[in-house]
């Protein structure tokens, strides 16, 4: 692999990624690069940055050895990156609390988002909030239900949520709401993309601002067992925890990454938000990437037991490294995530999201191929107080 | 040269504006949106906007959504969208034609954009591709097929004069900050824009969306060389298709095209 720094100026990694956009925003993504390119290097900006995830989010979160896990699978130690701890439950944080200061930065008033768990409108009301600035969340109306513990929080953090009807009422229909909001509203608002996706430059910067994760557990790494971590797993929606705890590894190629998807219900075959396993090459919401869609090339519903992760695209740099064969991809399902989220919450006393059920549940295949000399990282994307309402449901038990 | 430059060349020649009308291909039926074709051109339209549906069109107003909705829900493809035109060419080979749609469906039925075949179409829009880019970029390969590039008051002179570069056919001039059907048309602005684009492009500037009325389409007209009816017609196209009066339709456009001529 070159040292070649990706996305290149047009916002490609290799073949995916681009603008494909409204001419109305193109506008919005020039003076965004630009200026983002300025702050990027701006001292002043990186020590705000630093203080606010330390002193607000919490960071570093810690890197925590799994005794219970480790014992149950015999194999390598299992360590657990806790992003769960940061202030809002996820890693959603370590990206709005960069884009914001973009926001503050180039005058804009008005804050939009999209979310699915809900966890991205949570972290984007909270920035707001701070900042005293309006903000308003689409959540498509399915997951408006299934995330009602989410959908209270946000407006507890004074932001507006907006249900979407149309389409597949989830995540990529608020996505659709979100652009069509920005193209209305393109100068006064700035819109805070909750994953690696969208038009360049988004995926470069919510790649940037999640990379604070991969770059503590090289630290950390190094300081628990002295050397680079043996792989890395992270569970793949949009991609925003992967490839933050990944990208500050992808030159140590020693180091073996694996990408999580949903594989949605076992036994119907097109019930799934398996991207990059499943899919085939697309456009979507302003990126060229891998996307479930028919021959007709019209996107298809998904499913995924995590609202997170419930989603038909993916980031066009996870298509990337999957083509070069960097990243490893495979799904699990949504009975296998199940079994995971108990299994956590019971032997390591931590109830993880289900979007992060997914990154355990291929504990069991992955551990298998590492011996006891050797360490793997599992990035705990985020905790699942919000799930347990939907859990609780599907196992039949009333919480009333 | 294809039906579009001989239509272009011909408003031109006769110093008149034109009309550019847009429907969904199969909304509310395939059959019906051939009628539909046939009626709009014997009311005075010179060019046809042909939609082709799209799962998530992010550049559409609610009108423009729920139709795209309605067509594909009818299980209206690429497929059939194109037997529809070589139906309307049996009749009319004369208007052009230009396709408006998304990069998605676009690339996956490149095969249809290619060759012979595609000689029944003169142009594409596709709404989310980038104006210094076109269509060979989503590996169609025509050169005949005009890529009409949209320029919006938010294009700034150096993006317009590399987006002019690259156009063809005519210049499509996005009336607003906004999705498709939005309200509240500034013609101040817009005439600013138009006037000021035609320094940058010898090419015809067409005006388009949110224009409903034929003062809105006179408007426009003053400063462009023709404009573009969009929602409102396929709001017209959905109330009159219970009862089929699409005579209402008709006559509408009739007295825009005569307004504007
Ligand atoms: C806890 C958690 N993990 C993972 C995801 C999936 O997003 P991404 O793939 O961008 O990390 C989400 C999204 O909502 C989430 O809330």
């Amino acid at each position: 692999m070159s040292k070649i720094e990706l996305p290149n100026k047009d916002g490609f990694f290799g073949n995916y990624g681009g603008k494909f956009v409204p001419e109305t925003l193109m506008k919005a993504l020039t003076e965004l690069e630009s200026e983002y390119n300025k702050l990027k290097t701006s001292t002043a900006f990186q020590k705000q940055i630093d203080k606010d995830y330390a002193e607000f989010v919490g960071r570093p979160s810690p890197l925590y050895f799994a005794e219970r896990l480790t014992k149950k699978y015999k194999g390598p130690k299992i360590w657990l990156k806790r992003e769960d701890l940061n202030h809002t439950g996820a890693h959603k944080i370590n990206n709005t609390i960069g884009q914001i200061i973009l926001a503050k930065k180039m005058g804009k008033k008005r804050i939009i988002a999209e979310t699915g768990a809900g966890q991205h409108g949570v972290a984007t009301a909270t920035v707001a909030a701070r900042l005293g600035l309006e903000c308003h969340i689409y959540m498509g109306a399915e997951d408006v239900d299934r995330q009602s513990l989410n959908v209270y929080r946000i407006k507890l953090l004074g932001a507006s949520v907006h249900p979407v009807h149309s389409g597949t009422a989830t995540l990529k229909d608020a996505l659709n709401e979100a652009i069509r909001d920005w193209v209305t509203n393109v100068e006064d608002t700035y819109y805070i993309i909750g994953s690696v996706t969208g038009p360049h430059p988004y995926p470069m910067i919510v790649r940037d601002f999640n990379s604070i994760v991969g770059r503590e557990l090289k630290i950390q790494a190094k300081h628990h067992f002295g050397k680079l971590p043996n792989a890395i797993i992270a569970c793949v929606g949009g991609g925003s925890n992967a490839m933050g705890i990944f990208y500050p590894f992808i030159q140590n190629k020693q180091v073996n990454l694996y990408g999580i998807e949903a594989d949605g219900r076992k036994l119907e075959k097109n019930k799934h938000s398996a991207t990059l396993t499943k899919g085939s090459p697309g456009i979507l919401h302003g990126a060229l990437s891998y996307l479930i869609q028919d021959k007709k090339g019209q996107v298809l519903p998904t499913h995924s037991i995590s609202a997170g992760l419930d989603y038909p695209g993916v980031g066009p740099e996870h298509s990337y490294l999957k083509d070069i064969g960097r990243v490893n991809y495979f799904p699990v399902n949504d009975e296998a995530v199940l079994k995971a989220f108990h299994e956590v919450s019971e032997l390591e006393g931590i109830i993880p999201a289900l979007e992060t059920a997914h990154a355990f549940a291929a504990l069991e295949k992955i551990s298998k191929s590492y011996s006891v000399k050797d360490n793997i990282v599992v990035n705990v994307s985020g905790r699942g107080d919000k799930d347990i309402s939907t859990v609780a449901k599907l196992e039949g038990i009333s919480l009333e | 040269m294809n039906r579009l430059d001989d239509r272009l060349n011909h408003l031109k020649a006769e110093n008149s504006k034109g009309l550019v009308a847009y429907l969904v291909a199969g909304d509310p039926s395939i059959q019906t949106t051939l009628e539909l074709m046939h009626g709009f051109v014997q009311s005075g339209v010179d060019i046809i906007e042909l939609g082709i549906p799209f799962s998530d069109p992010i550049a559409e107003g609610i009108t423009i959504q729920n139709a795209h909705d309605r067509a594909l829900k009818n299980g209206t493809t690429f497929s059939l969208a194109f037997k529809l035109l070589q139906d309307f060419r049996k009749d009319d080979n004369q208007t052009p034609i230009i396709l408006m749609g998304y990069s998605n469906t676009f690339m996956a039925n490149r095969k249809f954009l290619e060759g012979k075949n595609a000689k029944i179409i003169d142009g594409l829009i596709i709404v989310d591709l980038p104006g210094e880019i076109s269509h060979k970029n989503l590996g169609i390969n025509n050169d005949s097929l005009h890529s009409i590039t949209l320029i919006a008051p938010t294009t700034n002179n150096k993006r317009k004069r590399a987006i002019c570069k690259n156009a063809s056919g005519f210049i499509y001039y996005v009336n607003f900050r906004g999705v498709t059907g939005s309200s509240s048309l500034d013609f101040e602005e817009i005439t600013r824009n138009i006037i000021e684009l035609k320094s940058t492009s010898n090419l015809p500037i067409f005006s388009g969306f949110g224009i409903k009325t034929k003062e809105d389409a006179l408007l426009a007209a003053a400063s462009a060389d023709g404009v573009v009816i969009g929602s409102y017609l396929v709001n017209l196209i959905h109330q009159c298709s219970p009862k089929k009066n699409y005579k209402k339709i008709y006559n509408y456009l009739n007295s825009v095209a005569k307004a504007i001529k």
